[in-house]
């Protein structure tokens, strides 16, 4: 399912626990202390501009590569007036567009030379830019990035071309009855907060993006400004000579950043539904979403409910060796609840073998997490899956990119690396009452939104 | 030698470093003539497993299309005599590992990675998966009935860009052992019996027909396990059935896939005699980034197609089978084949541009092929490609990958290689290679699209297909070039032309 806007070449995920790549780093996983310690194993260097610039630094054995990032804190998230879903992701196109300095073509040149391929990513947060380059083309990278941010300029005409590819990306992903579900589900569930819809965006809004140039601009003034985002750099590079060049190419950058309020999204106080009938062949799709709370390092919940995603519906759960492995009433069953920083979405998502099964499949869902909120979790499924999340994380960190992701992911959502340990050691602090009482706080049917998809035959 | 490549040279020292130690004639010797392609890297804490069978969709039987695919998905997803799939993977989960299959057309490949702490159980559990499989009747239910619907549900009503790949494939080797999705197809899975994969898996997944790859920190006695592990594999040494030539293309040729969708989806191909064997693969893998490198700003394609023209959200083409690898722009590995095909990758257009699109790609692949390329964009894709080529083997595993896909193509390590290949090509070799293997006038194109029969009319009949911008100031260069494209003449090929129903696809 394509939840996050991959851009023209996307490297890498946002999303936490996510990857299985191959890892250099040897890290302390014996014992039972593992997380008592910072789980993290590389030094971070944290320094800020006096214009606002954060600038995160982490030297990693990658001989000659580095990976460099730019994390801009907005997304479809800021989207905030109407008509104008899917603009962040827009803009994130635009910015491939040149400068006086830099046109596109010359931007474009200057990294075929290094031998890289730049790209970027949106997602509901986060609009992030990445390279993987060679060392000694670092500061060509420090330069022409630098400059993009603060003197991006495109003309009319290549707005409205841009327009086009973003349409075309529009019509790739929704020939996938899953993107239109996960949509769906969004729209359902908020009603007023701007995750109600994706960062793709609605399609009209989509059709309508050639005529918002001016817009276009309001949207990098207001969030492409140093104190709204943040350098990462990673890789086989020297801090101090590093941060001397971001700081000779960033320091003239003098924007303010002019953040628009995000609305706040109403207590949902009852079940909401839907259903989406899909002109081409599909098995028939279930989705059940439960509000989720924003991402926090400081209390349990975000830590808990993540554990809980996965003892509840993951591949090892009893719900999914019934319904796939021992009834096969079902082709898929799965858990998507990312990391937010505003209360999102916990959600179920079931690929259904028969429609006439879509109910009690929606309410075995409903029984295991009522169950979950009043039944402990055994002690050893519990400590499997702390185990789990602990090598997953482990073997995550094997490159330069890959460290790069796990850390845009936490500066994202709370602008400090520093999150990432905070985030495990949460984990590891998890009993199973926590386990029982997130669900009995978030996984409610008070809470909850049922989306059903179903297909015509061809 | 550039600065830039100097900076390089540590990663590559790395690497040349490992593959000499890595092939000890005499370990292979002790191994009882399994081949072994080892990677130590003694600081890693992981451990990559790459088990390899030279057996493939292209060696499933007549009438069981489908049949390596769902033999590969009852070892991983069905369990082992010891211990059920639900069992298996409550083992494999404290240690976030897991063993996969890559079935391609010639390999397949099992997969898999674990940390140092947890080798041994992982290990058990890896072996226990290749060597005894359960074949438990439930379990074949399922994975068939998923396969089938893979076909019938995902590949037919939720991608119309595999879709338009799967159906550029079936055509260009309609006829050959390649001509098939590698689920196979829908009535052929109604025909394979829990017997047929018993006995598919005994004839073709034998100890003749493996290579071991093993990547990272591993102690130096596990390739002897490996390999003694493996000897309980049958002995016999299956037979591949020679492929037969692929069927010579006359014109365009095209299969036009009706289906009820918001855009339309084109993929363009035909088979070529290079492989990364031959020494042309080099230049025309210089040629090919020129045209349109995956996934990059660079290629030809991408700056016509989309970046001018907001045609689509991208187009890129291909030398060889790629498959992108997950979160990467770069291909997977272990997916060698022993022959190759030259593809474009038109992403969906709409539909009102779907035949000025074809014409444009046409139009494109047409000029390099008669022009061929500049000294000027010769060395430019070639040093794009050297120093891009350094970023595809940056974990353990995807260097293993290329490792094993060397030994496949019978070569010296592939990327190791790689930059002296092509810092000898000459332009000359570039535009030889060009004209000897590319061409714009005998190819298939496939295309997913509302209105099937009036689009393969429209392109037949060389209606002209001038393009409208919304957006003003398009440059004139572009807009004259709009009119030549408009009126391009393909000549099509209807007799070996035609249009089917989606739902007729892959039965």
């Amino acid at each position: 399912m394509n939840l996050t806007v991959w851009c023209q070449r996307c490297l890498t995920t946002p999303t936490l626990r996510v990857g299985m790549l191959m890892g250099l780093a040897l890290l302390a996983l014996n014992a039972g202390d593992a997380m008592a310690k910072d789980v993290f194993p590389f030094p971070v260097t944290n320094r800020t501009l006096d214009n606002g610039l954060r600038v995160v630094m982490v030297p990693f054995d990658s001989p000659g590569i580095v990976a460099y990032y730019t994390i801009v804190r907005a997304g479809s998230r800021n989207e905030v007036e109407p008509g104008k879903s899917g603009f962040a992701h827009f803009f994130e196109h635009m910015m491939f567009r040149g400068t006086d300095r830099f046109s596109g073509d010359a931007f474009n040149a200057l990294y075929r030379h290094l031998g890289s391929d730049p790209n970027a990513f949106t997602s509901d947060d986060i609009t992030v830019y990445h390279a993987l380059v060679s060392k000694d083309g670092l500061e060509q990278v420090v330069d022409v990035e630098s400059d993009r941010f603060m003197n991006l300029k495109y003309s009319e005409s290549d707005f409205k071309q841009e327009s086009k590819a973003v349409l075309g990306e529009y019509n790739k992903n929704y020939s996938d009855p899953e993107n239109k579900l996960y949509e769906k589900s969004r729209e359902t569930a908020f009603s007023t907060h701007t995750y109600k819809h994706t960062t793709m965006g609605f399609l009209q809004d989509i059709e309508d993006m050639p005529n918002q140039y001016a817009y276009s601009r309001e949207f990098f003034r207001r969030y492409y400004a140093p104190q709204n985002c943040v350098v990462l750099v990673v890789g086989d590079f020297d801090t101090e000579k590093t941060f001397a060049l971001l700081k000779k190419y960033y320091s003239p950058w003098k924007a303010t950043a002019d953040l628009a309020t995000v609305p706040a999204e109403p207590q949902q106080t009852a079940v909401r539904t839907a259903h989406v009938d899909w002109n081409n062949a599909t098995l028939p799709y279930l989705c059940v979403s439960f509000k989720a709370p924003a991402f926090d390092t400081k209390t349990k919940d975000t830590a808990a409910l993540d554990l809980l995603g996965s003892l509840l519906f993951d591949e090892t759960s009893p719900l999914y060796q019934e319904l796939v492995i021992r009834d096969q009433k079902v082709e898929e069953l799965s858990v998507y609840a990312p990391f937010r920083r505003d209360p999102g979405l916990f959600m179920v998502f079931a690929k259904v073998k028969d429609a006439s099964q879509l109910d009690a499949v929606r309410n075995r869902i409903y029984q295991t997490v009522e169950e979950a909120a009043t039944t402990p979790v055994d002690a050893k499924r519990l400590a499997d899956v702390k185990s789990n999340v602990r090598y997953s994380f482990a073997m995550s960190l094997g490159t330069a990119r890959s460290v790069a992701g796990q850390l845009t992911s936490v500066i994202g959502l709370t602008g400090d690396a520093a999150a990432l340990n905070e985030l495990y050691r949460r984990y590891d602090e998890v009993k199973a009452d926590d386990l029982t009482r997130v669900a009995g706080s978030y996984l409610t049917r008070a809470r909850a939104t049922e989306v059903t998809l179903t297909g015509g035959a061809q | 030698m550039n600065r830039r490549s100097l900076i390089m040279l540590p990663l590559i020292a790395l690497l040349l470093a490992a593959i000499t130690i890595s092939l000890p004639h005499d370990a292979r010797t002790a191994n009882a003539g399994i081949p072994t392609v080892l990677l130590p890297i003694a600081s890693s804490p992981l451990i990559t497993f790459r088990i390899q069978f030279r057996a493939g969709a292209a060696d499933d039987p007549e009438g069981k299309k489908g049949l390596t695919e769902l033999t590969a998905d009852m070892l991983t997803e069905g369990g082992t005599t010891k211990h059920s799939y639900e069992e298996i993977t409550a083992l494999l989960y404290p240690m976030a590992s897991s063993v996969n299959a890559i079935v391609d057309k010639d390999v397949t490949t099992f997969v898999g990675t674990t940390h140092i702490d947890n080798l041994d159980r992982y290990l058990d559990l890896f072996l226990q998966v290749l060597l005894e499989p359960r074949f438990d009747a439930r379990d074949f239910d399922r994975l068939r009935t998923n396969q089938k619907s893979y076909l019938e549900n995902t590949l037919r009503g939720a991608n119309d860009e595999e879709l338009g790949k799967q159906s550029l494939n079936t055509f260009m080797y309609a006829g050959h052992p390649y001509g098939y999705p590698d689920q196979g197809l829908a009535s052929n899975l109604d025909a394979i019996t829990l017997d047929d994969v018993k006995a598919h898996y005994a004839k073709m997944f034998t100890r003749a027909n493996v290579t071991i790859g093993l990547a990272g920190g591993y102690p130096k006695d596990l390739a002897g396990k490996v390999s003694k592990a493996l000897e309980k594999l049958p002995a016999t040494a299956p037979a591949h059935a020679a492929h037969p030539a692929t069927r010579p293309i006359s014109g365009i040729e095209v299969l036009a896939v009706e289906k009820d969708t918001r855009s339309t989806a084109i993929s363009i191909g035909f088979p070529i005699d290079v492989t990364r064997a031959d020494a042309d693969f080099y230049a025309l893998m210089v040629a090919n980034s020129h045209l349109g490198e995956h996934r990059t700003m660079n290629g030809v394609l991408m700056n016509r197609m989309r970046e001018v023209r907001g045609l689509n959200y991208g187009d890129y083409s291909y030398i060889e089978h790629f498959v992108q690898d997950g979160g990467t722009t770069f291909p997977i590995t272990n997916i060698p084949r022993s022959e190759q095909y030259f593809s474009i990758w038109i992403r969906p257009v709409q539909p009102q541009h779907r035949q000025f699109a074809l014409r444009l790609a046409l139009f494109e692949l047409n000029r390099l092929v008669t022009d061929g390329m500049t000294q000027a964009q010769f060395e430019e894709a070639r040093s794009f490609v050297k120093n891009y080529s350094k970023l595809w083997a940056q974990d353990q595993g995807r260097r293993l990958g290329y490792l094993m896909d060397s030994r496949f193509y019978g070569m010296d390590d592939f990327l190791g290689t790689l930059p002296a290949k092509l810092d000898a090509l000459t332009l000359d070799q570039v535009n030889a290679a060009i004209k000897k293997h590319l061409r714009s006038d005998n190819l298939k194109v496939a295309v997913v699209t509302k209105g099937a029969e009036a689009f393969l009319n429209d392109v037949a009949n060389n209606t002209p297909s001038p393009i409208v911008y919304e957006a003003e100031g398009i440059p004139q260069a572009v807009i004259d070039e709009d009119k030549v494209v408009a009126v391009y003449k393909i000549n099509v090929n209807k007799a070996a032309s035609k249009v089917v129903n989606v739902a007729e696809m892959f039965k």
